[in-house]
């Protein structure tokens, strides 16, 4: 084999190399698809059929079994896809205006409560706002007064008073900005803050801001800035004993679970003093 | 000749200009994760940081450098002007605001996605839209690798096109394949979230687009270093290549191996079953190969420069070698740090060892060895080979260059072997903050501040690099500079076989295996899971 004389060798070499390169991937295939997965797995050896499915990625186990299982206990009926996105937000503000009429008495002129126990809802995200009304329709979050009138509305009516409370001036909105906050590590000494902006993984307590904001945003997470504290304090408490469980997910009920009674309290006050640009 | 150098130091200069400051936040970066204090001590300006130095590190200093790197060779391996300089400059112009506009908006804190995105986090547009237009200004250098080189075999039939310009031609035509797959998520999948258009994104179907361009990236970056072991380090140290032939393969199996394998970046990923998996790490032993054909063939040729030297026995060849030269010495650290760099890939490729390291600091440890250890060192060598044939003023020290290349070569080794154990304790990855009164983390608390020393040597490396650069460009314009000069292999091929003079037939390859490797695993997000996930972004104002 001389290299030298170029263009008489390219055929063979072409043919060998391809050749070399399907061989190659043939064996993997074999490997991949038939001989591996057909021995890997406990029930093995699989068919030819079931050990390809099974490579692709299908689930075949327990397929046999047609055992009743009990209806899934669901925390809530909304689910953030492209369709309940598109519904919560494609409200009228004009025609929410005249729903919330109906919410003045309890929520406040304006959608800021002066009622202790009664969150205000001017400036609280579209998003949270739907959902938090189709759970009380569906009784994934239990409350007397909001069940009854939010089965009284249709889910274009949740889309519009949203938009309308969505649009006033009061909770702050978290803009989310990551800009530097010195100082909201571990190495903060006030615990507060620091579960706040850190939280403690020790206890498996995500940093509250990483949802909440200031800095983080995370989608259905309600502003939780200058709301009314009693309010706050409660839903950590109602989150803690699971009587409040429609967080997707479960993070609220994970964290508020770890928390100290001492804790709640404090978290609750430091948000409810404070501004926009966080405790 | 004088226009076409000014173009590649213009790039080399920006290349490195974006390197300072990225090394300086990866520094901070180290100290934010240690027990030690640091200045800001803030987990949001920690991500920003992140974002900015994985983006620089990975796609502009590279990118860059591979520009100018290649035009400088297309001119001196060639021996022709450039042909198409003013589209050379247009590419640069679109790389150069892609990258203001990429970093304006982290600097802003509107963008803190870390550089491999990590949909369905969600950061401003303009910071997707700035990388996208780094990548399009490198595809105008792309055409402009393939017009030289087809110009150049036009001119000169039937002979073998030299062995640097076939590797940088390689590379353009790897990176012009594989950026593909990160162009194609971030235009299909995120573009239109950020626009306001969709609310949602497929992950799976991002990640796994993303993994087309996440492995050979990475070859990318390394085979200018390549170039550098195979045509200027046997030129520096006095010896010859052991093989043409060899570099030709070896350019060839890393374009046509590393595209098809970036599902192992997957392995752990729920939305592939383990058949492509197995299949892609099957195929991503493949490009062990080119790296351990590699291995041999420079050893060969180091013994080669050695003996020729003078050098006798077993290893008394090592000692004859110019260390002195920044190009040999720098390509034989590159080297060492390959070893264990390529034995972590290994572990990492590896589908089932995969688990134990996966998501820990072991894989940033590793890359940062890979990257840091064995490719930037060879930049460094490359710029002290190019700088004075690319200004005509000689080096201010080499033994300054020595020290750098020395310091950067502990620096990387102090920094990376202690973050690899911490990783292999389990520590996690894409942390901030670590609360070290946790006794399980405390554990990692020696290691991780071995780790800042070790940073801290590559920053006064870094420095010092910084130092000989601007020194030497101030130092008087000597009377003759030899132009650079390619090394020769031991028996120099009058002519190659055509399939190893052109890339038609391996374009065809690498597309069939992509196909292959590929195919279903992006194909069946069409038709089977639908893995949509709501868009989180980092703003609200994004997808409000
Ligand atoms: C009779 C008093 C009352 C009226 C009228 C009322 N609400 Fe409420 N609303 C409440 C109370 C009390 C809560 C807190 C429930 C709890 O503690 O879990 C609440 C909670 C809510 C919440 C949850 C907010 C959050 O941050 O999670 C929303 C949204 C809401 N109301 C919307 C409305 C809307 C819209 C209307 C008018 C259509 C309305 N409410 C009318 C008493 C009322
Ligand atoms: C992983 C994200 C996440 C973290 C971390 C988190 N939350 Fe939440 N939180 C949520 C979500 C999502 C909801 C809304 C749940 C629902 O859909 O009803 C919520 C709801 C709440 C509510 C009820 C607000 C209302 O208006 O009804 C309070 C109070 C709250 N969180 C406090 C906290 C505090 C205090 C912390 C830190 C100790 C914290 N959260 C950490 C995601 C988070
Ligand atoms: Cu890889």
């Amino acid at each position: 084999m001389k290299l030298e004389n170029g263009p008489r060798l390219h055929n063979p070499w072409g043919f060998i190399v391809v050749a070399v390169v399907s061989a190659t991937v043939v064996i993997a295939f074999g490997l991949g698809f038939l001989l591996l997965p057909r021995y890997q797995e406990p029930r093995a050896p699989f068919s030819t059929k079931d050990a390809v499915y099974h490579a692709l990625g299908f689930h075949i186990h327990g397929k046999a079994f047609n055992t009743m299982q009990p209806p899934p206990k669901v925390p809530t009926y909304i689910a953030w896809t492209e369709s309940t996105i598109r519904q919560a937000t494609i409200g009228d503000r004009k025609s929410g205006e005249f729903i919330a009429t109906n919410c003045t008495a309890c929520h406040g002129e304006k959608g800021l409560s002066t009622q202790p126990w009664i969150p205000s809802l001017a400036g609280l995200d579209r998003l949270v706002l739907y959902k938090q009304l189709d759970d009380f329709r569906s009784g994934t979050r239990l409350s007397g007064p909001m069940s009854a009138i939010a089965q009284s509305l249709t889910s274009q009516q949740y889309a519009d008073v949203s938009a309308y409370f969505a649009s006033l001036p009061g909770l702050p909105e978290n803009r989310g900005e990551r800009t530097p906050r010195p100082h909201s590590s571990y190495r903060n000494r006030d615990p507060v803050q620091r579960l706040i902006y850190a939280g403690d993984p020790k206890r498996g307590i995500a940093a509250c801001a990483s949802c909440h904001g200031p800095g983080g945003y995370r989608i259905g997470a309600p502003a939780l800035a200058k709301q009314n504290e009693l309010y706050l304090e409660q839903q950590l408490q109602a989150f803690a004993l699971g009587t409040r469980a429609n967080d997707m997910d479960m993070p609220m009920r994970t964290i508020a679970s770890a928390l100290t009674e001492s804790e709640i309290r404090a978290l609750a006050r430091a948000y409810a003093n404070e501004n926009a640009n966080g405790p | 000749m004088e226009r076409s150098r000014i173009l590649s130091l213009a790039h080399l200069w920006t290349a490195f200009l974006c390197f300072l400051p990225a090394v300086g936040l990866g520094f901070w970066q180290m100290l934010m994760r240690s027990p030690l204090p640091a200045p800001v001590d803030d987990p949001n300006t920690y991500y920003a940081s992140v974002t900015a130095h994985g983006s620089i590190m990975a796609y502009v200093f590279p990118t860059f450098f591979a520009m100018g790197f290649g035009y400088a060779i297309a001119v001196s391996a060639l021996g022709r002007p450039l042909q198409g300089e003013k589209w050379a400059w247009v590419g640069y112009a679109l790389s150069l605001i892609g990258t203001v506009m990429a970093l304006v908006p982290v600097a802003a804190g509107r963008a803190s996605v870390l550089y491999t995105f990590y949909p369905p986090l969600l950061g401003s547009s303009w910071y997707y839209l700035g990388l996208a237009l780094v990548i399009i200004g490198s595809y105008f250098w792309i055409a402009l690798m393939l017009v030289n080189f087809r110009a150049w075999k036009r001119e000169n039939p039937g002979k073998p096109v030299p062995l640097a310009m076939f590797a940088i031609t390689a590379c353009a035509l790897l990176w012009g394949w594989t950026a593909l797959g990160a162009v194609s998520e971030v235009l299909f999948q995120i573009l239109p979230v950020t626009f306001g258009w969709r609310h949602t994104i497929d992950a799976g179907l991002a990640r796994t687009l993303f993994s087309v361009t996440l492995h050979a990236i990475v070859y990318f970056w390394l085979i200018p270093a390549y170039i550098a072991y195979y045509t200027l380090m046997p030129q520096a140290a006095g010896g010859r290549l052991y093989s043409d032939t060899m570099g030709r393969i070896t350019f060839i199996l890393f374009l046509v191996f590393s595209i098809p394998v970036g599902l192992h970046h997957l392995f752990m990923d729920p939305e592939h079953g383990a058949g492509f998996k197995f299949v892609q790490s099957v195929l991503t032993f493949m490009v062990a190969l080119p790296t351990l054909l590699t291995v041999f063939t420079i050893t060969a040729s180091l013994e080669i420069a050695g003996r020729v030297r003078g050098g006798k026995g077993l290893f008394g060849w090592i000692r004859a070698l110019p260390w002195h030269e920044p190009m040999v010495l720098g390509v034989g650290l590159s080297l060492l740090l390959l070893g264990p760099g390529g034995f972590g890939g290994l572990i990492n490729m590896s589908y089932a060892m995969n688990a134990m390291i996966h998501n820990t600091s072991w894989v940033t440890a590793h890359f940062h060895l890979i990257f840091g250890g064995a490719v930037v060192i060879v930049y460094f060598a490359i710029a002290y080979e190019l700088w004075p044939r690319l200004t005509g003023r000689p080096l201010v020290s080499k033994r300054l260059a020595d020290i750098q290349l020395w310091l950067w070569f502990w620096g990387i080794l102090i920094t990376t072997v202690p973050w690899h154990i911490a990783g292999l304790m389990g520590q996690p990855r894409r942390y901030a903050i670590f609360d070290y009164s946790d006794p399980v983390v405390a554990k990692t608390a020696f290691l991780v501040i071995l780790s800042v020393i070790g940073g801290c040597i590559v920053v006064i490396s870094v420095l010092l690099f910084f130092y000989v650069l601007v020194r030497s460009s101030f130092a008087p314009v000597a009377e003759s500079m030899p132009p650079i000069r390619y090394a020769l292999s031991v028996n120099p091929p009058a002519t190659v076989p055509a399939l190893l003079n052109g890339f038609g037939l391996w374009n065809v390859i690498l597309l069939a295996l992509v196909l292959i490797a590929y195919g279903y695993p992006i194909g069946q997000f069409f038709f089977l899971h639908n893995q949509d996930a709501p868009a989180y972004s980092l703003t609200r104002g994004i997808t409000k």
